[in-house]
């Protein structure tokens, strides 16, 4: 909703910290103060959780004509309002709550995982007092296996209740409540198991503003200071939440949801969250490898995708079968079937793994755990890859295995490939980033990237484009997929290869007639719908 | 008293080489200890004293190292002469010592034996060709080295000794003519006689000489064949271990020996001032002390603690001059290259020079007086030379001897200044 | 610098005052060398040596691998891995300083919220190893030497 579309009744204009704002009658002076880039410090509001407590007192500020200091984040702006968040008494009001706040608060940053990233920390930094006057002795809680990922200090909490909220609204599973009153009151569950087998539990670490809800995972593994964040995607199942990669020592330390309200809201499910070790994985393929009289031999790129070329071109006429996984890109599928195509058209298959059922969150419609268990089973349709195989990514290899021309197979680690799988191929590439048992008998193999180390795009469940950005370096001599399989049809064709991933995608639009003339500049960072006339069943 | 003959001679030769030999390297050892304890004092440090007691084993000590390191060879020195140089710079060193009277002859049972290796009758002549041998092991040695610093160290060595073997040389020719002759026992003899040791009646030029041995021994303020900062350490830069250790012994040899050239050519030798006891000189085959007013001479009464005493007296004067060598190179920094060829060519050579015609000049007039050879004969020299000496340190040395980069600016004057001026104002 | 007005200087002059400059030294008897090993120089308080872990009376080290030392060192010398104890304390498992990189600026010592981490009033390092440099935890809590007082730009008494 645009000022301009709106009617003049529905808006009203106020001043916060001097600065004219118009926005929609109803909006909380919280949500106006950010229009003009005034933030306004809060724990117990979350944008993501509909209820709004107004109890934690951080967000108090002054409004003209007003004798109190009014909560921003409920308090809806009037017309001609004026709203100070810097004023005197604002001030010594979040210095007095901070003060408060930190009267039972241990203190003990140096061996809390939150600090860095942590509002307590950052908001008494700002503004807070430089010493403490207390005199009493802090009350002691310990700390509190809440099960499943989360571990609880409280001491550390500032009685906000979001996480209370989150699993009432959000997760709509009421696990946890506050007991007690006063100074001894305390987060904590109703039942034995705590909030293990709850798939949505992990958010709760995320939307925790201190660090009283940890993660057992993560518990003392990194400083937050030190993570590089990268935008990308959750390659677990086809939702495609939006997610950042936790990066430090080339290696991806934790994933936390990136907010993306037409996918996954502010949250990603546990499921998703807990699956990241693999792309750590140590087990890669760094050369490419060309076989030589029954033995592979490492090799230049150069000197591979010619040779493969070569070899391709020449096993081309007893007919191409290639195998891709859903877990590559748009443009990695995309590259594999214009190799296809150059050497004159083959099946073009994937297989990826089904889970048993959804998992859906209640209070976030549209979010869920897909069954499909792969990130881009929709891009491989659309590419015209034919879904085979049963729901553990098994099987129907029979065809693959006796096939006597091209075979291409992109990251499936053919863990039921039998021993014979290529041999009968006369040219066998085999491009995977992992090393797998199935590439015995490939003539050639193709160390590439996986997903974090790459630029590219998922395709969602619902048809949704997605770009994500490389966090991790590649090993050796990995590239991307699209990369290598390009260069391979190129040379067969004449063509020229592209050079970049956005190029790479420019070219999906000559073989998907839907995509053509989209780039990475229309999807942007949150993705893009595919036009409504692609967008098929939901899996 | 007769001179020692026959097998004795022979015996006492070969006695008087071995331990002639023996002290000097014992000596040299010990110079090192000596310049770099001193060289620390003057430094108001301690210096080397943790190897026996006051240090006094550290040359023992050095001498191992030198010995159990390892011998580098640069690949593409030229190993025959690489080899040679430090063997032909220890030995002229080392021998030069033969043709120095150390002491009063000794009286033994089978005859008096002269405290002298060997008494050649071309001493000096002897002295100046065998020094100026050294520099070839330094050129041979920087040239073999296959080093540009080595060889630029060599090129500066042989062009140094080339200026200033002139200098000293014409230095040497006032005490020539004063001694009337070239053997250093009797250059002692002729001091006894004259009651002056040659540093006063030729103060010039034993300031002359001093200079330009040091500069022949490459000491500093000379030492520009193995200036660290611009050469590295020049000539020797490519040696290690013994080779290096024999640069360094030969150094130290030719230090020693120019100590004694210079305590036997002007400071009288073995003798002991104020006393005619210890004059003694072979004349017609016997021991005079001198001559009674008709000429007739006298005897000498050579005793072995005469001999001992002066040896003592020589000693003091070599390590008066080691000191001095020690001292200068611990206070004076190096000369500029520029510096150096200045001083050679256009200050000493041509002071020398004019010194030769005056000293000459007064001799001449003090023969044709008929002036005794002694005392007054030596008083006139003094008060002549001790004018020349000043007039040479104090009215010469203006700026003219040794100046600075910018002493042709300087000397233009007021541009200078207003230079000088302008940064100040700057600033 | 003031110089000697054109055809004043005097080389000889200027030379004999040298040496007797260098006379009168050599016969004082005072002299700066310091005996070493019988007669160590006096370090400063704020001497910045090689480092030190403090640890707690039952031989734990005191540090809690809060990761600031990494984070605030120049030289990026300090390898820390965190971990957790038996009875739920936050400890490091690795901790490494690489005393051929680090340039002793101190910072460790001051970023430190528990006191653990200390550069120390030592110099004897002399090792027959470069490995030998890298300090492990153990190595570290090992030291026993005097630990640095930091200025306290507060506090006059320690300029």
């Amino acid at each position: 909703m645009s000022e301009t579309e709106t009617k003049a009744t529905d808006t009203v204009r106020c001043t916060i910290d001097g600065r004219e704002v118009v926005v929609p009658r109803g909006t909380t002076i919280l949500h106006a103060a950010e229009k003009v880039g005034v933030k306004v410090p809060h724990y117990c509001y979350h944008p993501g959780i509909p209820s709004r407590p107004a109890m934690c007192r951080m967000c108090l500020v002054e409004v003209e004509k007003m004798p109190k200091l009014q909560p921003a984040c409920v308090t809806p702006v009037q017309d001609g309002q004026v709203v100070r968040t810097e004023g005197a008494n604002a001030r010594r009001m979040r210095q007095a709550v901070l003060e408060f706040y930190l009267l039972n608060h241990p203190l003990d940053c140096p061996v809390c995982d939150q600090s860095g990233e942590c509002k307590l920390q950052d908001y008494v930094f700002a503004e807070g007092r430089k010493h403490g006057r207390g005199t009493e002795p802090k009350r002691v809680f310990g700390r509190d296996d809440f099960g499943g990922d989360v571990l609880f200090y409280g001491d550390r909490c500032v009685m906000c209740t979001r996480c209370v909220r989150f699993m009432n609204e959000i997760a709509e599973d009421p696990r946890l409540c506050v007991v007690e009153r006063g100074d001894r009151s305390i987060i904590d569950t109703f039942f034995e198991e705590g909030l293990a087998g709850s798939p949505w539990a992990g958010n709760i670490v995320d939307i925790c503003p201190v660090g009283a809800l940890v993660s057992k995972d993560f518990l003392h593994k990194q400083r937050a200071w030190d993570l590089d964040h990268t935008p990308s995607i959750c390659p677990n199942c086809s939702q495609g939440c939006n997610i950042q990669l936790h990066v430090r020592d080339n290696a991806v330390q934790r994933l936390r949801p990136r907010p993306n309200l037409d996918v996954n809201g502010y949250w990603m499910c546990d499921y998703g969250r807990q699956r990241y070790e693999w792309m750590n994985s140590g087990e890669r393929i760094e050369a490419a490898m060309v076989r030589e009289s029954g033995r592979a031999k490492a090799v230049g790129w150069p000197e591979a995708l010619a040779r493969a070329a070569e070899a391709l071109r020449g096993a081309a006429a007893a007919g191409v079968v290639a195998l891709a996984s859903p877990f590559h890109s748009n443009e990695d599928l995309a590259a594999t079937a214009a190799l296809v195509g150059a050497l004159g058209g083959g099946s073009l298959l994937y297989r990826s793994e089904l889970a048993a059922n959804e998992v859906r969150c209640p209070g976030y419609p549209g979010l869920a755990r897909r069954r499909e268990l792969a990130p881009n089973g929709r891009g491989a349709e659309l590419l015209g890859f034919r879904r085979v195989g049963d729901e553990h990514a098994s099987g129907d290899l029979e065809e693959l295995t006796t096939h006597g021309g091209v075979l291409i197979v992109l990251g499936d680690p053919l863990l039921d490939a039998d021993a014979s799988f290529g041999t009968g191929a006369q040219a066998f590439l085999y491009a995977n980033p992992h090393t797998s048992a199935a590439a015995r008998h490939a003539h050639f193999v193709l160390p590439v990237t996986t997903f974090a180390e790459a630029e590219g795009t998922f395709t969602n469940f619902a048809g949704r484009l997605q770009r994500f950005w490389p966090g991790l370096a590649a090993p050796g001599m990995a590239r991307p997929a699209w990369q290598a399989l390009w260069a391979i049809a190129a040379a067969l064709t004449g063509q020229i290869a592209p050079t970049t991933a956005a190029e790479a995608f420019r070219r999906i639009g000559r073989q998907v007639a839907e995509l053509e003339g989209l780039t990475y500049e229309q999807i942007g960072p949150t993705g893009a719908p595919l036009p409504a006339s692609v967008s098929g069943s939901v899996r | 008293m007769e001179k020692v003959a026959g097998t004795a001679f022979l015996i006492a030769s070969s006695a008087k080489v071995v331990a002639t030999f023996t002290l000097v390297l014992l000596s040299v050892a010990y110079i090192t200890l000596l310049e770099r304890r001193l060289a620390a004092f003057m430094q108001d440090r301690r210096g080397p004293n943790r190897v026996g007691p006051f240090g006094l084993l550290q040359p023992i000590a050095d001498g191992l190292k030198n010995l159990l390191k390892e011998e580098t060879s640069p690949a593409a020195a030229s190993r025959f002469y690489f080899f040679l140089g430090p063997m032909l710079s220890l030995m002229p060193a080392t021998v030069i010592f033969a043709v120095v009277p150390f002491a009063a002859p000794l009286p033994t049972p089978w005859g008096v034996v002269d405290m002298i290796v060997a008494d050649l009758p071309v001493g000096i002549l002897f002295v100046l060709a065998l020094s100026s041998l050294a520099v070839y092991g330094i050129v041979l040695g920087g040239w073999a080295s296959n080093n540009k610093y080595a060889f630029l160290g060599a090129l500066r060595s042989s062009a140094q000794m080339v200026s200033y073997e002139v200098a000293l040389g014409l230095s040497l020719v006032a005490v020539l003519m004063l001694a009337g002759n070239v053997t250093l026992t009797e250059m002692v003899w002729r001091q006894q006689q004259l009651d002056w040791w040659f540093a006063f009646p030729l103060a010039l030029a034993f300031l002359l000489f001093v200079i330009s041995a040091f500069a022949e021994n490459n000491r500093l303020p000379f030492d520009l064949p193995e200036a660290e900062s611009e050469l590295i350490t020049g000539y020797h830069t490519e040696y290690s271990a013994m080779k290096f250790s024999m640069f360094f012994i030969a150094e130290y040899a030719h230090l020693l020996t120019n100590s004694a050239l210079m305590a036997t050519l002007f400071l009288g030798g073995w003798d002991i001032p104020f006393w005619r006891g210890d004059d003694m000189f072979w004349v017609g085959g016997a021991l005079v002390s001198g001559f009674d007013a008709t000429g007739a001479p006298l005897l000498a009464e050579p005793a072995w603690w005469k001999t001992a005493l002066t040896l003592a007296a020589f000693a003091a004067k070599t390590s008066f001059f080691v000191f001095l060598y020690i001292w200068v190179r611990w206070t004076l920094p190096r000369f500029r290259y520029d510096q150096v060829m200045h001083l050679g060519w256009k200050v000493m050579i041509p002071t020398a020079l004019a010194y030769i015609m005056l000293i000459g000049g007064t001799i001449l007039v003090l023969d044709a007086l008929r002036t005794p050879y002694g005392f007054t004969y030596g008083l006139v020299l003094t008060a002549v030379s001790l004018v020349a000496t000043g007039l040479f340190v104090f009215v010469l040395d203006r700026d003219r001897i040794i100046g600075g980069a910018d002493l042709t600016r300087r000397r233009s004057g007021t541009e200078y200044q207003r230079a000088e001026m302008i940064v100040a104002s700057d600033l | 610098m003031t110089r000697p007005e054109p055809g004043r200087a005097s080389y000889v002059r200027a030379a004999l005052k040298g040496m007797a400059l260098t006379f009168r030294h050599l016969v004082n008897p005072h002299k700066v060398t310091y005996q070493y090993p019988e007669e160590r120089y006096p370090l400063s308080p704020r001497w910045r040596g090689t480092h030190r872990m403090e640890v707690h009376a039952d031989g734990r080290p005191k540090c809690v691998a809060c990761g600031l030392c990494p984070t605030v060192c120049p030289a990026n010398c300090i390898r820390l891995v965190g971990g957790e104890d038996d009875n739920g304390n936050r400890y490091p498992i690795v901790y490494e300083i690489d005393e051929f990189r680090c340039i002793f600026c101190g910072m460790c010592q001051e970023v430190c919220p528990v006191e653990a981490i200390h550069v120390g009033q030592h110099y004897e390092n002399a090792e027959y190893s470069r490995d030998r440099f890298v300090y492990d935890l153990d190595r570290l809590m090992a030291q026993d030497h005097p630990v640095t007082h930091l200025w306290d730009p507060s506090d006059p008494r320690t300029e």
